[in-house]
């Protein structure tokens, strides 16, 4: 399994993180003449990097006798009801609730009997003599919930994926996982093709794109018309992107392309009909003090947006001007409050002035200002 | 079973008790607009809202807690015929709700790795809350929970019934026995598995609440036997606990 080094990390998160100074013509790929043709990308370092296949699509090649898995599970149990008395600081906590439902989905993933046989064993008339089918052997099935506990690996990198709407996305370290709220980025897009079919013809951009959720997402509302392009700078992302993206037969209507931002869009300037993304706006200093799922373990380089956590989001702005054409919307998520202020004063000043109408801020579930939304002039 | 627990969770919080007042609180307050443009050439109908989702960290509601007044096994009857909210479609259902998820305060969004996809939904004209926690993703979570609103609405929401002109609905007809002498069509039997059960129970319990919970009653007007219609009534586990407080409300013995 191929890694992205830690230093190459570190240089993109550079590169990406000066985005307002950063857009030099010169310095971007040959231009593309239009979407069909575009269909190789000049670094082709991605098409090395093979996913890896996530539990629940493993060959369940490993025969254990239910008594040993009874086993490991009342272990798995008893190592997540005794998390919550070793933590200290109680906003970076795990919680043993979340952790046996993690446990039941890891049990889901790793099984191909029903896995009620594991859970519910004091209702099994057998002995345990049975043996089970596993995707995982028992070894490496101790590890992983060993990893999750005590590394705190996130589950969805343990199990290698993420439901999400009603997708199953493949994920693995080197690329964000999806959250929660970015789910409502592709409601807004359904609700908008909804009102309005213009929207299903054009091309749409998701930027960086990380596992493909969003450009997935969107493809599947668009219906059979539509066409997305997801672009990242991640080599690890692409390929994983791309894996999804064939995993759900959207080859025909989503393209994944690799490089920064809008570097990979050359010829479509002003002609998007939509752009939608969830660029890193976490300010630099926050990042030290992230739960630790998520700051051991994701990549900087999808959660840093520099001092004030708007580098990208800025440099998305512009880009969006530069990219819709007249009547295109556009959705960016952000660190909520705040930020998705400032992006808004962003947009309606300066040279971004006459740009933008109906500019909104869309709260997420949890009440937080999340999203910028708007329409290009 | 999950749909019971949820329905027995919530019988102890919500009386059987139908509110019509619409809570005045019912502004949505998630999106915030910005320059209103209104552009000359027809962009108009491209500028949409989108503001389905309205979100409150408001945990319980203030129309939930003031059930003093009734007795929580009394199911109130409209005077006004209330609107069928079982006929509404999900999106439209889904816009009488506010949708609600569990989450621990802080900033949410990319810094957090949180596994609880739980979605809780509150139908803001009748205070019925529905909730899904099971699920992996918030999407499904969000589909079960409007499962569950819909079942809910059925065992909580009565319609008034007039008993001297009573005929019987089609979405009551399919969910009886094909016995019953009322039963026109010679469909299959919907079971209590299939969610086109759903508004039958309704329009059923209905018929027994006007029926002051009189099992004979009712199953003279269905056209069934008395044990008949029992154990149509038994198959479903909500429908057997809202018959059974229903009866006890009146003083009757409980059907096992």
């Amino acid at each position: 399994m191929i890694r992205i080094f830690p230093s190459l990390r570190f240089t993109s998160l550079l590169s990406a993180a000066k985005p307002l100074c950063s857009y030099s013509p010169a310095r971007e790929p040959p231009q593309y003449a239009s979407f069909t043709e575009a269909k190789s990308s000049p670094q082709t370092n991605s098409l090395s990097i093979t996913p890896k296949t996530p539990l629940f699509l493993r060959t369940p090649s490993h025969a254990t006798s239910l008594s040993e898995v009874w086993k490991w599970h009342d272990w798995a149990k008893d190592l997540a009801s005794s998390v919550e008395e070793s933590s200290t600081n109680s906003e970076d906590i795990l919680d043993s609730v979340i952790l046996h439902r993690e446990l039941k989905w890891l049990i889901e993933d790793s099984i191909v009997d029903d896995p009620l046989v594991i859970l519910h064993k004091s209702e099994i008339a057998d002995n345990g003599e049975k043996n089970v089918k596993l995707r995982a052997s028992l070894e490496e099935l101790y590890d992983l919930w060993r990893q999750r506990i005590e590394k705190r690996r996130p589950f969805q990198y343990v199990v290698g994926c993420e439901h999400w709407r009603d997708l199953v996305l493949c994920v693995e370290e080197g690329v964000l996982i999806p959250r929660p709220e970015t789910e409502l980025i592709v409601d807004m897009v359904e609700e908008l093709v909804a009102r309005d079919e213009w929207f299903k013809k054009g091309f749409w951009a998701d930027l960086g794109t990380g596992s493909g959720a969003i450009a997935i997402g969107i493809a599947k509302v668009l219906g059979s018309s539509g066409r997305v392009i997801a672009t990242d700078l991640s080599p690890v992302a692409i390929a994983v992107a791309g894996h999804n993206v064939q995993r759900y037969s959207l080859e025909g209507m989503i393209e994944v392309r690799e490089g920064s931002w809008f570097e990979p869009l050359k010829g479509l300037e002003g002609k998007l009909v939509g752009l939608v993304s969830n660029p890193p706006y976490i300010p630099s200093d926050d990042i030290p003090g992230l739960q630790a799922e998520v700051g051991r373990h994701e990549p900087k380089l999808a959660l840093d947006g520099g001092i004030d956590g708007t580098d990208s989001l800025l440099h998305l702005c512009h880009g969006a001007s530069r990219m819709l054409q007249r009547g295109g919307f556009f959705v960016f998520e952000t660190n909520g409050e705040k930020q998705s202020k400032m992006i808004v004063d962003y947009m309606m000043s300066n040279d971004l002035k006459d740009c933008f109408s109906d500019l909104k801020i869309v709260s997420d579930f949890a009440g937080i200002n999340r999203f910028v939304t708007g329409f290009r002039l | 079973m999950a749909i019971m627990a949820v329905a027995a969770l919530f019988h102890a919080r919500f009386p059987l008790l139908l509110r019509h007042s619409v809570p005045s609180t019912f502004s949505l307050s998630s999106v915030i607009y910005y320059r209103r443009t209104v552009p000359s050439n027809g962009l108009s109908t491209r500028l949409c809202s989108i503001l389905r989702y309205s979100s409150s960290v408001d945990g319980g509601g203030s129309s939930s807690g003031d059930s003093g007044s009734v007795s929580d096994s009394v199911s109130v009857v409209s005077d006004v015929q209330s609107p069928n909210y079982l006929k509404f479609t999900d999106d439209e259902l889904m816009k009488q709700c506010r949708l609600e998820t569990f989450r621990v305060s802080g900033p949410g969004g990319q810094h957090r790795n949180k596994r609880d996809s739980a979605v809780r939904l509150k139908h803001l004209p009748t205070g019925i809350v529905a909730q899904a926690v099971e699920d992996r993703s918030q999407h499904k979570n969000r589909a079960s929970a409007l499962n569950r609103l819909r079942t809910l609405l059925a065992i909580k929401v009565r319609n008034k019934v007039d008993l001297d002109a009573y005929a019987p609905p089609p979405e009551l007809l399919q969910i009886l026995p094909p016995k019953s002498t009322i039963r026109t069509s010679s469909g299959s039997q919907i079971g209590p598995n299939n969610p086109k059960f759903v508004p039958g129970m309704q329009a059923l319990l209905d018929v027994i609440s006007a029926s002051d919970g009189s099992i004979a009653d009712s199953a003279k007007l269905l056209g069934l036997s008395t044990g008949g219609l029992s154990r149509l009534i038994l198959s479903h586990d909500g429908l057997r606990m809202a018959v059974n407080s229903m009866r006890a409300s009146k003083g009757i013995k409980p059907l096992k």
